[in-house]
């Protein structure tokens, strides 16, 4: 139901986040001072992504809220974004990392959904594919932002500056409510695809500044042009967004509420 | 010996989609008092009382299974109690219910009638005795999951070459490992009681069964990932 008389095509939304994600997650490898820009951008990617993922699958009504399933993700995004680095790193593959990052969040994705349809009942048709993405999403996140934060892909680094840090725990949070807070907050009778994308991207660039923020200990210029990028972005973003809402507001006090088409 | 760490990982995975099943979530209803139980989802109960097991259990580190075990129990338990002891203390004087089932007519508990309190329209209010003693029970199952899962992952990192004995990297990992582990679980357990119960007094209650089989898979495959990242197997 989701899918029709989208403004954006999930599709499309598909391969910025993969595609795009990951090429400008392997980009941050290629300088040090630009290159956790790139990593953050990446991370943005994903999480717009992430979003229209769980705008699809929350649609149809969890039950237990929108935030569940962001959290649920992200417990599954961590653990695949550490196995991905890690199987990289003990095959000395580390170019692979985020790759299999993406791909094991996607495959612990469809088995809960497996699980979630088969064993537990639940009723969504896109269940399968939402939670798939979604948790690829959430791992492609976590990568980005860490390789942000570390200023490499490489497992040791990461591990050494984001997980001993426990900046990890940060970016759970983080990340979750960047890719859950827009539907949950837009959603009701006139939610409207491209009204949520600005809030999805207004949240992606405000956790991009926090991501900056932590880049800090890195000790050189990065996180200045990481803070800036992202604050330029969210002023942008937020500032559609306030307007998108205006807008909305705008015509039902000119038009009225919708007639009620239940009953 | 991996092995044996990851079938703790399987049962930690197993106590916590367990556990969520005891406690009363009452959901958006609950907020208003139209339903019996705390008035939030589960992933904000059940990570609240994961979380404070998790640090509790983490406090103890180097002591032995028993121990931790105990302490994420405890930790989850008072931080369950207090919310519950809190948000009745809002119902009854804030909003002015008397706390009461919805599902049964007599507290199994306490043997009180419960019909003859409760507002007609809603499905009861507050946090009622079965429903705090579920929930204690319910978030103790939380903790010793929380601790079980930090322990098991725990073990295999010290084991692991990757780690190199390095500590602060090594509770790092077993920390988020366990957080993912368990909103995994009882976000799973949450959609098999359909957002909100009672406890165990709940019709919905019965369900456990297929939670707890759920549960299992999930683990298992977060277990294969997490012994990924250790690089055992």
């Amino acid at each position: 139901m989701a899918d029709e008389g989208q403004a954006v095509s999930s599709t499309n939304l598909l391969i910025l986040g993969v595609i795009g994600g990951l090429i400008l997650v392997y980009l941050s490898t290629v300088n040090a001072t630009i290159g956790p820009l790139f990593a953050c951008l990446g991370g943005v990617c994903a999480i717009l992504w992430g979003s229209d993922a769980i705008r699809r699958v929350a649609s149809y009504g969890l039950g237990t809220g929108v935030p569940s399933i962001g959290y649920m993700s992200l417990g599954a995004g961590c653990v695949a974004a550490l196995a991905g680095l890690a199987v990289g790193a003990q095959f000395n593959l580390v170019i692979a990392g985020p790759v299999l990052a993406l791909l094991f969040g996607c495959i612990i994705g469809l088995i809960i959904a497996v699980v979630a349809k088969k064993i537990v009942g639940m009723k969504i048709p896109v269940l399968e594919r939402c939670t798939t993405e979604l948790a690829g999403a959430a791992a492609l996140s976590v990568v980005a932002f860490s390789a942000a934060i570390a200023g490499s892909i490489d497992f040791t680094p990461i591990l050494n500056n984001v997980v001993a840090t426990g900046f990890i725990a940060l970016l759970f949070i983080l990340n979750t409510m960047a890719i859950q807070h827009p539907y949950n907050a837009c959603l009701g009778p006139n939610e409207d695809q491209v009204r949520t994308l600005k809030c999805a991207a207004s949240t992606a660039f405000l956790s991009m500044i926090i991501v900056g923020i932590c880049t800090i200990p890195l000790g050189h210029s990065a996180w200045l042009l990481v803070v800036v990028v992202g604050l330029i972005g969210w002023i942008i973003a937020f500032r559609s967004f306030v307007q998108a809402s205006y807008e909305a507001a705008a015509s039902v006090k000119w038009s009225g509420l919708w007639p009620k088409t239940e009953d | 010996m991996d092995l044996i760490m990851m079938l703790l990982i399987i049962i930690a995975g197993v106590c916590m989609g367990a556990g969520v099943h005891f406690i009363p979530v009452g959901g958006a209803p609950a907020a208003m008092s139209t339903a019996t139980g705390v008035g939030t989802g589960t992933a904000m109960l059940a990570a609240g009382a994961g979380m404070t097991g998790l640090i509790t259990a983490a406090s103890l580190e180097g002591a032995g299974l028993g121990l931790i075990l105990l302490a994420g129990a405890i930790g989850s338990m008072m931080m369950m109690g207090i919310t519950m002891l809190f948000g009745n203390f809002i119902y009854v004087f804030g909003v002015g219910v008397v706390p009461s089932s919805g599902k049964v007519e007599k507290d199994p508990i306490t043997g009180l009638p419960q019909a003859a309190y409760k507002t007609p329209g809603t499905e009861g209010h507050g946090v009622p005795t079965v429903s705090f003693v579920s929930g204690i029970i319910g978030s103790a199952l939380g903790g010793i999951g929380g601790g079980m899962a930090f322990y098991a992952v725990q073990e295999m990192a010290k084991n692991s070459t990757l780690f190199a004995g390095n500590m602060p990297v090594i509770i790092g990992v077993a920390a988020i490992c366990s957080i993912g582990l368990f909103f995994v679980n009882s976000v799973v357990a949450s959609y098999n009681i359909g957002g909100t119960i009672e406890g165990f007094h709940d019709p919905k209650f019965k369900r456990i069964g297929n939670g707890a089989l759920a549960s299992i898979i999930a683990s298992l495959v977060i277990a294969i990932f997490i012994a990924l990242i250790v690089g055992g197997i």
